[in-house]
């Protein structure tokens, strides 16, 4: 890739790529995320989708909070459960919104550190508001 | 306690970034292209099913933590590493290193480094940065991927390098010991490229090397059967842009790194023959790049049926077509 066309105007990330220079050599640019400049309101609105769609699916109980965040995080339930240190089965247990309420606060609290959220974020996920608009992902 | 006099610098990738400007301040001169080549760092695998993953994926570079190991054993470069049994133990010894002015390399979950933007942040433990100081509860960092230092909460470091899961950190840390006073660069490259050759044309295995791309290829039109949503499809079929360019485990860009060290190759060798293969191995990156813009492409028009997955895997093809033929010329120039 030439130089010219590794430049992109993206403060917001920038990244490095290797590119060919003037002189013919191949160097370091600085430069900013093509994806990111180009992309970033499309992730961010399929974003919000599937936060409107989870949060539906709690709401309806259908699902659990866990389920909320271990789907926004994009964590299968191998992965979560050696995360949290919690057995497989009681993982999928918890994913269920009829035993979420039995959860104990202790397990909850695992949970939220490794989605690295707080136990009231994953409450309050169970409020329904009338015009209830998806807040993004608040981090502790 | 205060900052180490450490320079900071971007790179392309977390680990060979890590390692690069770790030995830079110990004194060594090295490039990035030169720690990636010389450890065989390009790499191509594909993984249909596998438990920690929610969806298909590749991966273009080799085994995390093998920047390092393959670099220490073709350069005589040894490394302090340590994991622990307990974070409290392990955040002991990182403050005494620290201490005594020791710039730390630490694996952690990209998760965690909460000065990256919310959309960069995923859950993958094999992420590299350097800690480089500590200033009140908050530690100072050096991340390949950040413009400047930048400082990190030590609770957030804390759960960044003792996350459970697959390939878990456990605290992993490591710093140069010993840096030979003149490292047989030759050497190290020849062995480097004669690896990394066989990586990509000799390992038996269906789902890597040049056969990996060619099974990406072939499983590429199944993609729609693991997703929600078409949604959910584009973001996946997106997130192929992510992979080859933008972070963690490159592509496109590595391949771009790779004609760096080439180049750089030719010119310590003094072998003319990897001046041209430095030239197309450029090229064959921009061929990545084709790629990755056409998947962006598609996922943001949602254009994902069958005809648009078809293509993106004949895409593919060629690159397994021109990779193969690539690896066998650097393979032959090394006899």
């Amino acid at each position: 890739m030439k130089e010219k066309e590794g430049i992109v105007d993206c403060p917001q990330q920038q990244v490095i790529l290797y590119v060919e220079k003037e002189d013919g050599k191949y160097e370091p640019l600085q430069t900013g995320s093509y994806l990111t400049k180009n992309f970033l309101d499309d992730y961010q609105l399929k974003r919000r989708h599937l936060e409107e769609s989870l949060k539906q699916k709690v709401q309806r109980g259908e699902a659990s909070p866990v389920y909320y965040y271990m789907v926004l995080e994009d964590l299968t339930i191998s992965e979560l459960s050696a995360r949290a240190g919690i057995r497989k089965g009681k993982v999928k247990k918890h994913l269920e919104a009829r035993h979420f309420n039995a959860i104990p606060q202790e397990t909850l609290q695992v949970y939220s550190d490794v989605f690295n959220i707080t136990i009231q974020d994953m409450l309050n996920l169970l409020v329904q508001c009338p015009d209830d608009t998806v807040d993004t992902k608040t981090n502790s | 306690m205060s900052t180490i006099d450490y320079k900071h610098k971007m790179a392309a990738h977390c680990e060979s970034g890590a390692v690069t400007s770790l030995l830079n301040n110990a004194g060594l001169e090295i490039t990035e292209p030169l720690v990636f080549g010389i450890s065989s760092g390009i790499f191509f695998g594909y993984f249909h099913k596998m438990r920690s993953f929610t969806f298909p994926t590749f991966i273009v570079r080799n085994r995390p933590g093998s920047i390092r190991s393959n670099l220490s054993k073709r350069l005589g470069i040894k490394f302090y590493t340590e994991q622990f049994r307990t974070p409290d133990e392990g955040m002991r010894r990182l403050d005494e290193l620290l201490e005594k002015n020791i710039p730390v390399a630490v694996q952690v979950d990209f998760f965690y480094m909460d000065y990256l933007p919310e959309w960069e942040r995923v859950h993958i433990n094999v992420h590299f940065i350097v800690v480089v100081g500590k200033s009140g509860s908050k530690y100072i960092i050096s991340d390949s991927y950040f413009p400047n230092l930048v400082e990190l909460e030590s609770t957030s470091l804390r759960k960044a390098r003792f996350v459970g899961g697959n390939m878990s950190p456990k605290g992993f840390l490591f710093y140069p010991e010993f840096i030979p006073k003149e490292p047989d660069f030759k050497k190290a490259i020849l062995k480097g490229a004669k690896k990394t050759c066989f990586n990509m044309l000799k390992i038996p295995m269906p789902f890597i090397g040049i056969k990996g791309i060619r099974m990406f290829a072939k499983k590429i039109p199944e993609w729609p059967s693991f997703a929600r949503d078409i949604e959910h499809l584009s973001h996946e079929i997106m997130k192929i842009n992510i992979l080859l360019e933008d972070q963690g485990t490159g592509g496109a860009g590595f391949r771009f790194m790779y004609s760096s060290f080439l180049q750089q190759g030719s010119i310590i060798l003094n072998k003319p023959d990897w001046g041209e293969l430095s030239k197309e191995m450029m090229e064959i990156g921009d061929g990545w790049r084709e790629i990755s813009l056409f998947a962006s492409r598609i996922g943001k028009n949602r254009e994902l049926g069958p005809e648009r997955l078809k293509e993106l895997g004949t895409m593919l093809y060629g690159r397994a077509e021109v990779e193969e033929r690539f690896f066998r010329r650097l393979k032959n120039s090394l006899n």
